[in-house]
């Protein structure tokens, strides 16, 4: 099948700053793909020049078979956006926007069934400017799906949300691609990632770093399994084997140790403290480091962080 | 025209005459910029008649029994001139810059909806505003200042006026907003040419009395001659003599308000930005 989305070779410089520096990628139509990444990575501009809204410096784009380039006005048609800031009309009530928005598209749905679909039916009348944050988000969500489209693209749509209505919020995306939709979203929470997406595509520095799914990341990152315990006052790490030279120390004193095997090489490190004499390993835990921590891990900037976290936890 | 443009020119319409009641209900809602567009010229009105009580000076040139006309009459239409310019030019040029800076138009770029469409709808908004504003000034200045109601030519030439004046100056609104850096630079760069253009287009004075070379530059913009054919509209016909050319001029009113809007249209759909946030 024909892939929802292509890119190749794709390029944004601002003045001095590239923002996206070469980035290839093929999304699945029907799935919702996560572009996970921090905060000026590069995400919300990869996702304007897929919108249409920025032109590419260089390389080829090609969003349900169209440029968005040059064939902004077709693609409308069939692709739904929620930015990343939300800033309806004033003065005008979800109803009013939805009955407007309904009219510019072919087939939409009823304004009610997309009130419905993103829970905003018992504030559907209230003017703009009352409505919370949340409910806000999910107007520009029930504008976005409206026309039914093919495809949308999610902007951080939950950021600012507390867990509730981030939850909710997972609810409605899932609604979505009950319907087969495909979904594109970036986000810079992990957990958000995990939750919905069916392949993470992460971005550092104008990069795809990762491209794959949950698991393939775990994969990748397994390497990064730690065995930890808390050591006893006045213990040389160099008396350890050679093999475990990588170790850390966190801020609350435990030493964490990388494994590949970590069964394997816990039992070898409880067969060297008894040869050694040691008879507790304080503390002692085989951590496999949670999404975010090796999220952490893979974007570099936040390893040390995570070292202490993990140990912290 | 084939069946397909029919069609597509259907929809542009349509869609353009559902995007302005949603932004006439949108405006309706938002008190201050109500008193702003209604209000703002009347004040003007009041204040300026009260402070200029002078008549105007005879027409040279006219011949019989000519009325006496006060400045607050020659200032009705000057004033009904610069609210329909106003509306289109000054209103509109800065409601946009603001809403392509806060991201609202950049909102409105992720749907269907046609340039032109939004382009109609922003005029027919501007068309509403203004019959509302006339309605009220011509009541007042019916009551309060000595204007007489158009007779049947009046009508006809008022109805071009404002059917070709408000295009006029929203094109013009909508073209400025390419040259405003940022929202906050909207009306200090807006302002600047309304005001000037209200100074030499005969609305706070008679055009006759600016030197010509004035004339000729207010001449190149549409308020000069939508302030004039509101004139032959509000005033006694013989007042013509007092015009510059001692005539109305209407013509060449229609011609340059025509012009205005082609090129004006032109540019503005070629220059536009939905999205001037980031």
């Amino acid at each position: 099948m024909e892939p929802a989305i292509r890119i190749r070779g794709v390029r944004k410089r601002y003045g001095s700053v590239t923002a996206v520096n070469g980035i290839d990628l093929e999304i699945e139509a029907g799935q919702v793909y996560a572009l996970l990444g921090p905060n000026g990575a590069g995400k919300t501009t990869l996702l304007e020049i897929l919108e249409g809204y920025r032109v590419r410096d260089d390389g080829e784009v090609s969003v349900l078979g169209m440029d968005p380039g040059r064939e902004r006005g077709e693609l409308n048609r069939r692709v739904g956006i929620v930015l990343q800031r939300s800033t309806p009309m004033e003065g005008l009530t979800p109803r009013e926007m939805l009955n407007f928005t309904a009219k510019l598209y072919e087939h939409p749905m009823h304004p009610s069934e997309a009130l419905d679909l993103v829970g905003l039916s018992e504030h559907a009348d209230r003017v703009g400017g009352k409505l919370s944050g949340g409910q806000k988000r999910r107007l520009d969500l029930a504008i976005s799906v409206i026309g039914n489209p093919d495809l949308i693209f999610l902007d951080e749509p939950t950021t600012g949300f507390d867990a509730t209505a981030r939850r909710q919020a997972w609810e409605v995306v899932r609604g979505l691609t009950e319907r087969g939709t495909t979904v594109i979203l970036t986000t810079h929470y992990l957990d958000e990632a995990e939750h919905l997406a069916q392949r993470i595509g992460m971005i550092k520095d104008g990069q795809i770093v990762f491209e794959g799914d949950v698991e393939g990341l775990r994969r990748q990152l397994e390497s990064e399994t730690r065995i930890s315990w808390r050591p006893p006052a006045g213990f040389d790490p160099s008396s350890l084997p050679a093999e475990w030279a990588d170790q850390r120390t966190g801020a609350d004193g435990r030493l964490s140790l990388p494994t590949q095997h970590p069964t394997r090489d816990a039992g070898r490190l409880i067969d060297w403290a008894r040869e050694h004499g040691i008879d507790e390993l304080n503390g002692l835990q085989v951590e496999r480091p949670d999404l975010e921590e090796l999220y952490l891990e893979l974007v570099g900037d936040g390893s040390e962080a995570a070292t202490v976290d993990g140990a912290a936890r | 025209m084939n069946a397909t443009t029919a069609k597509i020119a259907a929809r542009t319409l349509r869609l353009g005459f559902e995007y302005m009641k949603l932004n006439l209900r949108s405006i309706s809602r938002q008190p201050a910029a109500v008193f702003f567009v209604v209000l703002f010229p009347i004040l003007f009105l009041i204040i300026f008649s009260s402070l200029l009580t002078f008549e105007l000076p005879f027409p040279e040139g006219a011949a019989g029994n000519v009325p006496v006309v006060t400045f607050s009459q020659y200032f009705v239409a000057g004033i009904i001139g610069s609210a329909i310019f106003g509306t289109s030019f000054n209103l509109l040029g800065n409601s946009l810059a603001i809403q392509q800076y806060d991201g609202t138009l950049k909102q409105l770029a992720a749907t269907p909806l046609p340039r032109t469409s939004f382009f109609i709808g922003q005029v027919g908004t501007a068309m509403t505003y203004t019959l509302l504003q006339l309605v009220v000034m011509m009541i007042l200045g019916i009551a309060a200042y000595g204007v007489e109601l158009p007779d049947g030519q009046g009508w006809l030439t008022l109805i071009w006026i404002v059917l070709l004046g408000v295009p006029a100056g929203c094109v013009m609104g909508i073209a400025i907003t390419a040259i405003i850096p940022s929202a906050n630079a909207a009306p200090a760069i807006i302002q600047v040419p309304y005001i000037l253009f209200q100074f030499i287009s005969g609305v706070f004075f008679t055009l006759a009395s600016l030197p010509t070379w004035l004339q000729w530059i207010a001449g190149l913009f549409p308020l000069r001659w939508i302030a004039q054919g509101l004139r032959s509209v509000f005033l006694p016909d013989v007042y013509k003599y007092a015009e510059p050319g001692e005539d109305w001029q209407l013509g060449l009113a229609a011609i340059v308000l025509v012009v205005w809007i082609i090129l004006g249209f032109a540019a503005a759909r070629f220059t536009f930005q939905w999205d001037r946030s980031g």
